[in-house]
């Protein structure tokens, strides 16, 4: 009773949060320019494409990709042999257990006469299955603290999904061992299928399973005299073999068992078996519930947007579909860290510690965003790392589901530019313009010697501005002077005069001209110098400074 | 003759914006025998620089890390990617503490960085190490009256005593290199400029009109097609191209090849193989610029003496 009601909850949970999520496909917003496509017209325009997919070609790519990408998981085995290996034993082993163990008496029964659990293969495989998920679990765990910048990516929703399998499957393991070994189980199946009819034949069954089967008894219910053994092995034979193999079929259970067999009569005493049971289904059915809102969610939204890849042409898809599309992708993403791994500017977070740098946090920072926004704090991190981005296109082209990254990460960009965060490149320029804007207005303007050595130590060498003597050279060989009409209006300072300014400690001044900004990093003024003045790499470093201001 | 191994670095661009150049350059380089080995790099650190040194300097540092450990002296396609880890290793050279603060980062995934490897452009291994004499034996498509105006890459030539690329006001290299497949270096105003690729994404007015100045100035000296050998360089050039007014951009531009295009085809390479289709503009009259396939290598031969350079 109890079982139905928490799996029918469970159910429910599950159905109401998918039927969200599918209305959130339809309704939000993941580029500004999607907030133009009512429910609707997504709907009728993914419908349109789809119904266009089935009766063409790609139909066939698109059971192709089905089986190759979503089944077989093609895209990660190219990248990890470990990756696939964990994933396919997790996914098999599931896909094994739910249909032949937790749906057996809907799916099997059915289809083969005289089923029962306890027998083999049933009882061999799952074990097998269990096995499986369980070295996926403990693979998953191993790679998770063991590659390389794939612990920063590690959150919530995979320490759940973990822990959730583990707690299923090591329930379901203990739960057969403390059956194998319990005496209360032996015996609730004795009266239900033994049919024994004398104390005598009782005695000798019993100790055949515990000599046999290793069932712990308490001291003085068995015996080890032939005469009793041999009837116990006529009686398993007439009365038991039918319908229970061997329990060593079950060779990892029947392991944990031999473990456990010293607890074995505190267990019944406790009525573990009872207790493990509740964890075993309860787990289940909380995975289930939340299936929506957690990891697990890619079983569903993984083969429908790698289908959806396969099928649907998506440059010459109305917009409207694509708009569908992008919600799907926030849903899609398994959390596995493919991207983050491979991500080119990965190497930067360990310098700069804003996760929003590696692409599948920032991902998860886009959904956050498109669904209730963020704090100005949390929009200037995401800031931060969406104009980190080198534009590799990596995380595009390994993502196993197929997600294309480069589309969101240009729709964050315009999400970000919606709330008025642009370039943080363009924001330290203005801000640093800002700043010397007063003293521009100024006749005189107060030179403050000797303030600014101290602070430009990033390399020696960049230093040496004060070497300048204003030989002009470095003005006369920069392109940008030599296309401007009016220089001083429109570049505010000359290379040779960003020296002298610097010389004059007047740092202000010289991170507010747009002569730094707008410098092309040509190097022709640095090459020319005739003292050796680093001018573009001063530069470079005056453009640091200035941003490192600006972040705060 | 001995086999040459390099650990190629792709940087960010060229894998999935300008395959082209990997493409060509990898079957360049296989049928000179140069060996070329893919190691985990990550981004050279150059979009770094503007706005975290630090990160630039980690970045640059892991790579050159990763091809020290190898013991491969590095081949970058990109010349800024060039600029960023020659930039580098002498930051790293000059300040021990930048130095310790790298290798403590890097010592996390077992790495060191000892400032003991090399990094070279691809046209610098042509030149130096395969050398222009075993490149004319294999030139068996020479061009025939091409006019080629090469745009040498500022991050390369300059600061010349970092980069080490060649002489940063009389460069000879690629011009060179370029004369071994036939074609003459046409000399022209904008060969030794800037493409406004740095701007791109912080003045886009400026950085497009710089590098309009750069295609009038292509116009101008009369040669049949643009070389550039930087992906920066290739995706300005093409998104110039797509902004501008078709008419004018025709005019201004015939076409844009990467050098190991170039040679490939003066190898006899087939032009899918170098996948020139990938460019744009494409330079689709180039096959008219060549001699006859090698059936009648002989005569292609003779022909190449023929083909002065201009510059």
């Amino acid at each position: 009773m109890f079982f139905q009601l928490s799996l029918y909850a469970a159910l429910l949970l599950c159905v109401l949060g998918l039927v969200y999520k599918a209305r959130q496909w339809l309704v939000v917003s993941v580029s500004p320019s999607d907030k133009k496509y009512r429910p609707g017209p997504r709907a009728a325009a993914v419908g349109r494409a789809l119904v266009r997919a089935i009766f063409s070609a790609r139909m066939w790519r698109f059971a192709k990709a089905l089986m190759l990408d979503g089944f077989l998981q093609r895209r990660s085995l190219r990248h990890s042999v470990l990756a696939w290996l964990s994933h396919v034993f997790i996914f098999t082993g599931f896909a094994g257990l739910l249909l032949l163990h937790a749906l057996g008496q809907q799916l099997v029964a059915p289809l083969v006469a005289d089923y029962y659990p306890t027998l083999n293969p049933w009882l061999l495989l799952r074990d097998l299955f269990g096995g499986m998920v369980l070295s996926g679990v403990v693979l998953v765990i191993c790679r998770r603290l063991l590659v390389p910048g794939l612990r920063a990516t590690t959150r919530l929703t995979d320490r759940f999904a973990i822990g959730i399998l583990a707690v299923v499957l090591l329930s379901g393991f203990a739960l057969l061992a403390v059956k194998t070994n319990s005496a209360a189980s032996y015996e609730r199946m004795v009266q239900e299928y033994g049919m024994l009819d004398a104390p005598q034949e009782a005695l000798a069954l019993r100790s055949l399973w515990a000599r046999d089967y290793g069932v712990v008894f308490p001291a003085g219910q068995t015996s080890d005299k032939a005469d009793v053994l041999a009837l116990g092995q006529r009686l398993n034979q007439e009365r038991c073999v039918q319908c229970h193999a061997r329990p060593q079929s079950a060779f990892l259970s029947y392991g944990l068992a031999r473990v456990l067999r010293p607890l074995s009569l505190a267990c019944d005493r406790w009525d573990a078996a009872q207790a493990l049971y509740y964890i075993h289904f309860l787990a289940c059915f909380i995975g289930l519930a939340l299936l929506p809102f957690t990891k697990f969610m890619h079983l569903i939204t993984a083969p429908l947007l790698m289908a959806f890849n396969a099928a649907v042409d998506r440059q010459g898809m109305d917009p409207a579909g694509r708009a569908f599309l992008r919600g799907l992708e926030l849903d899609a993403c398994a959390h596995c860290g493919t991207c983050s791994v491979h991500c080119s500017v990965a190497t930067a977070y360990r310098q700069v510690p804003n996760k929003n740098i590696l692409p599948s946090e920032k991902l998860a920072s886009l959904a956050a965003l498109v669904r209730g926004g963020g704090d100005a704090a949390q929009l200037a991190k995401v800031r931060q790392g969406a104009y980190m981005c080198s534009d590799c296109d990596r995380c595009t082209m390994l993502c196993p589901v197929g997600i294309n990254l480069r589309d969101l990460w240009a729709a964050l960009k315009e999400d970000l530019a919606d709330a008025g965060l642009g370039s943080p490149y363009q924001e330290a320029a203005a801000a640093a313009q800002h700043k010397a804007e007063p003293s521009r207005q100024q006749e005189v303007v107060p030179v403050r010697m000797g303030r600014f050595q101290s602070t430009l130590k990033l390399s020696a060498q960049v230093g040496n501005f004060s070497e300048c003597y204003s030989c002009k050279t470095c003005t006369n060989a920069c392109p940008l002077v030599f296309r401007t009409e009016w220089p001083a209006q429109e570049l505010d300072l000359l290379p040779h005069q960003v020296m002298f300014c610097l010389a004059l400690g007047m740092q202000e001044e010289a991170m507010g001209a747009r002569m730094v900004w707008d410098c092309l990093t040509c190097y022709q003024c640095q090459e020319a110098c005739p003292n050796l003045v680093q001018v573009t790499d001063i530069f470079y470093e005056l453009r640091n400074m200035a941003s490192r201001a600006a972040r705060g | 003759m001995t086999v040459m191994h390099y650990a190629l670095f792709l940087g960010c661009k060229i894998p999935n914006h300008a395959p082209q150049y990997e493409i060509s350059a990898r079957r360049v380089l296989k049928a000179l025998g140069v060996a070329v080995k893919d190691l985990p790099f990550n981004c050279c650190g150059y979009p770094l620089r503007d706005q975290y040194f630090e990160a630039f300097l980690l970045s640059a540092a892991r790579n050159l890390a990763l091809a020290e450990a190898k013991s491969l002296t590095m081949l970058t396609l990109c010349k800024c990617c060039l600029g960023s880890l020659k930039r580098a290793q002498s930051f790293l050279a000059e300040s021990h503490s930048l130095r310790t603060m790298v290798n403590d980062e890097l010592a996390r995934e077992g790495l060191t960085y000892l400032g003991q490897g090399q990094v070279m452009h691809l046209q610098s291994v042509l030149y130096h190490q395969v050398g222009l004499e075993r490149l004319a034996d294999l030139v068996t498509r020479p061009f025939r009256n091409l006019g080629v105006a090469t745009l040498y890459g500022c991050h390369a030539l300059r600061p010349s005593r970092l980069t080490n690329f060649d002489n940063p006001y009389q460069p000879k290299i690629i011009d060179e290199l370029l004369e071994v497949t036939g074609a003459a270096s046409v000399a022209w105003e904008g060969r030794l400029r800037c493409c406004g690729a740095p701007l791109r994404n912080k003045n886009e007015a400026l950085s497009l009109s710089i590098i309009g100045q750069r295609l009038q100035e292509f116009h101008d000296s009369g040669a049949d097609i643009l070389n550039v050998d930087c992906p920066h360089t290739l995706l300005q050039v093409q998104w110039a191209f797509e902004r501008l007014e078709p008419a004018q951009s025709i005019k201004l531009l015939g076409g844009i090849a990467l050098y190991p295009q170039l040679l490939g085809l003066a190898m006899g390479l087939r032009p899918s193989e170098l996948a020139l289709e990938l460019n744009t503009p494409q330079p689709s009259q180039l096959v008219h610029f060549q001699a006859a396939p090698p059936a009648e290598a002989t005569e292609a031969g003779a022909d190449q003496d023929q083909a002065r350079p201009i510059a």
